[in-house]
């Protein structure tokens, strides 16, 4: 493989794309929605920033922070991105699949292809300059996605610091992450696909499957594996098993305390909570697994992560606390996502490769 | 040069290309004929890399071509049947593609050589996308993208499908120029007539083997011995005629007025007509002897 004829295929498929009807169609349409949520994320923050500015009046004196005062965090503006996961995924899986789709079929149709391969080129080069054009594309769409949304920050003087900023750009790079995902199921539906119009058929199939259809499997999959939740003891949670006086609630049921003050667990209530949460460990690692192999899902969570620095992690969920976590700890606690991030498009592009290089040109 | 060595392709344990051996000196203008999906095309696909054979070996100008395509590639021009082209591409924008692909070309260089090339394919100044073309017009760019490096071998596969009678002898003045520069020419056609008005050398293929080989005569006598035995005999007279009878007539074909017949006889019997027609005192407008054209012998040898 040479550089030089690498290039040259990615030069004219990167200005096919910028300059085709669809492309721009879809591109202004995705900048639309950019636009759109990244206003309602600026008022959503400045909502919170009004109500942080409120409830810090309420609790600082003259003297300071009134003791016994719970002092708020104030939100961060990386609560404007939050609002972009959802139209970034879907918008930009339209625009990729658009620009993918037909990248190898419009070839055999319009029999460019066998033109082009009698020029001295190798197979490797055109399937690889291919993509690198489509990659170079969508990092344009969404480059420019990503100064309109700064543009709109700084007119609404919302200057992000350094952490926010990394935040910013590495959401912006998994962005790019989940839509090659996008793209190389794209390329390979069309390099599989005889026709520009089963190949869309295919590449949508592909993408609602990995998108949405892999977690509801995995609920499915995960309610006939490990059935109903085990059910709680017909017994008061704490004390000794004596039933109550006629007429008395049970509810009401005064607990007899043992020595020391504090009302005991009863055993079989005990026993229950240890089956509950390993039923409910179980059932989040298998529906994890499923998850994993959602697109969709793998992007929320990475961005999410990302995006909101109040939220950690501990060894069965996510709960948000008053601290942030680093970013460090923002992409370590998703690191399975953003593997499959980074795997399935190698995936789905080495079936495209293999295929192509397998072609029959006749 | 063209070399083939027992060049095959099979596709699902079917030969489209069987054992093929040819060789085509520099500077020939090669013409292989056959019937659609005689294995023509396949051939070619496998002289210009686009496939590889299944067995054998074939050259271009002593480089094998499946174990050096892009080499060959440098050297070779392929005008492919029923060319396509980047419809969204003007025609300039096309062959400028395609010649970066070409090392020795710079960007002055393809500029010159595309001006030169539209200019010779009649579409300079054309400045539509490829997109709105016609059939003609497309297969003209494809003889200008075919000929982008200036090939030393040629491949034409159905160069004249397409082209108007303007197009077609523009096409043969060009192949002739080319020729005479030197350049080995491989035209693949099931187009006897096109075939033999440009060629110096035949191939005939047919179910993927080369059945015949020769200069147009060569074919022709080598053909008409095995192939078509008979022959035509057209008689016109002034005078209706009588029923004409000999033992080597197969079948004779009168008109209404019995002033003209055609005879498909086994042998040379114009003699015998003329004598009898004489004798009876019928004059004779016309008699002629309509030899089997290449197109005849083409067709029951394809038949056999």
């Amino acid at each position: 493989m040479e550089a030089k004829r690498l290039f040259n295929v990615a030069r004219k498929e990167f200005i096919d794309h910028i300059t085709s009807k669809k492309f721009i169609l879809i591109l202004v349409l995705f900048l639309i929605i950019t636009v759109y949520s990244t206003h309602e994320g600026i008022e959503h923050y400045e909502n919170r920033l009004e109500k942080y500015k409120e409830r810090l009046s309420q609790t600082t004196g003259e003297m300071g922070v009134e003791p016994g005062y719970y002092i708020p965090k104030k939100p961060s503006i990386l609560l404007i991105f939050q609002m972009m996961i959802y139209p970034m995924a879907m918008l930009g899986a339209i625009l990729t699949i658009a620009i993918g789709f037909d990248l190898i079929t419009k070839e055999k149709e319009s029999r460019s292809l066998k033109s082009l391969l009698s020029h001295p080129v190798y197979r490797d080069e055109i399937i690889n300059g291919k993509a690198l054009g489509g990659i170079l594309a969508l990092v344009f769409a969404v480059g420019i996605a990503f100064i309109v949304l700064f543009a709109m920050l700084l007119i609404f003087s919302i200057v992000p610091n350094l952490d926010e900023f990394v935040r910013i750009v590495l959401f912006g790079a998994v962005t790019i992450l989940c839509l090659l995902t996008y793209f190389s199921i794209a390329l390979m539906s069309s390099t599989i696909s005889e026709n520009s119009g089963r190949a869309l058929i295919y590449a949508l199939i592909i993408f609602f499957a990995i998108s949405f259809a892999m977690p509801v499997v995995g609920g499915l999959v995960t309610e006939s594996i490990v059935g109903e939740p085990p059910e709680p003891p017909a017994l008061p949670k704490y004390g000794y098993v004596t039933p109550p006086p006629s007429g008395v609630d049970e509810n009401a049921y005064v607990v007899p305390v043992k020595e020391g003050g504090m009302p005991e667990k009863n055993e079989e209530w005990q026993r229950y909570e240890e089956e509950r949460e390993a039923y409910w460990e179980k059932r989040r690692a298998i529906r994890e697994v499923f998850e994993t192999f959602s697109l969709y899902c793998n992007y929320d969570k990475v961005a999410e992560s990302l995006t909101d620095p109040y939220v950690s992690e501990t060894y069965t969920s996510w709960y948000r606390s008053g601290d942030t976590t680093g970013i460090h700890e923002s992409l370590e606690k998703v690191w399975k996502n953003i593997f499959a991030l980074v795997i399935l498009p190698f995936v789905f592009f080495a079936i495209a490769y293999i295929k192509f290089m397998r072609m029959d040109i006749r | 040069m063209i070399k083939t060595e027992n060049l095959t392709k099979e596709y699902n344990g079917n030969k489209a290309v069987d054992s093929l051996n040819l060789e085509i000196a520099e500077g020939d203008i090669f013409g292989f004929l056959g019937p659609n999906g005689a294995g023509k095309s396949t051939t070619i696909l496998m002289l210009v890399g686009l496939i590889e054979p299944t067995e054998g070996k074939c050259f271009i100008n002593d480089i094998e071509v499946a174990r050096n395509p892009l080499r060959v590639k440098e050297i070779i021009g392929y005008l492919p049947e029923n060319v396509g082209f980047y419809p969204n591409m003007t025609a300039e924008q096309n062959l400028d593609y395609f010649a970066r692909f070409y090392a020795m070309m710079d960007a002055r260089q393809r500029k010159k050589r595309i001006e030169e090339l539209l200019e010779l394919v009649q579409l300079d100044g054309v400045s539509q996308k490829v997109g709105g073309y016609s059939r003609g017009m497309m297969q003209r760019l494809g003889l200008a993208q075919a000929l982008l490096n200036d090939p030393a071998v040629l491949f034409l596969d159905e160069p004249t499908a397409n082209l108007d009678p303007e197009g077609v002898f523009q096409y043969r003045k060009l192949i002739k120029q080319l020729s005479d520069e030197g350049k080995t020419i491989f035209v693949s056609s099931h187009i006897l007539s096109e075939v033999s008005k440009v060629c110096k050398t035949i191939g005939i293929i047919s179910k993927g083997r080369l059945i015949a080989r020769g200069t147009l005569e060569e074919l022709k006598t080598e053909l008409s011995s095995v192939g078509v035995e008979n022959m035509r005999i057209i008689v016109e007279t002034i005078e209706p005629m009588p029923e004409i009878t000999h033992g080597d007539i197969i079948n004779a074909e009168y008109d209404e007025t019995m002033r003209k017949v055609v005879i498909e006889a086994r042998s040379d019997i114009r003699d015998y007509i003329s004598s009898g027609l004489l004798e009876k005192g019928i004059r004779i407008r016309e008699m002629r002897m309509e030899e089997p054209t290449l197109e005849d012998v083409f067709i029951s040898v394809y038949r056999r």
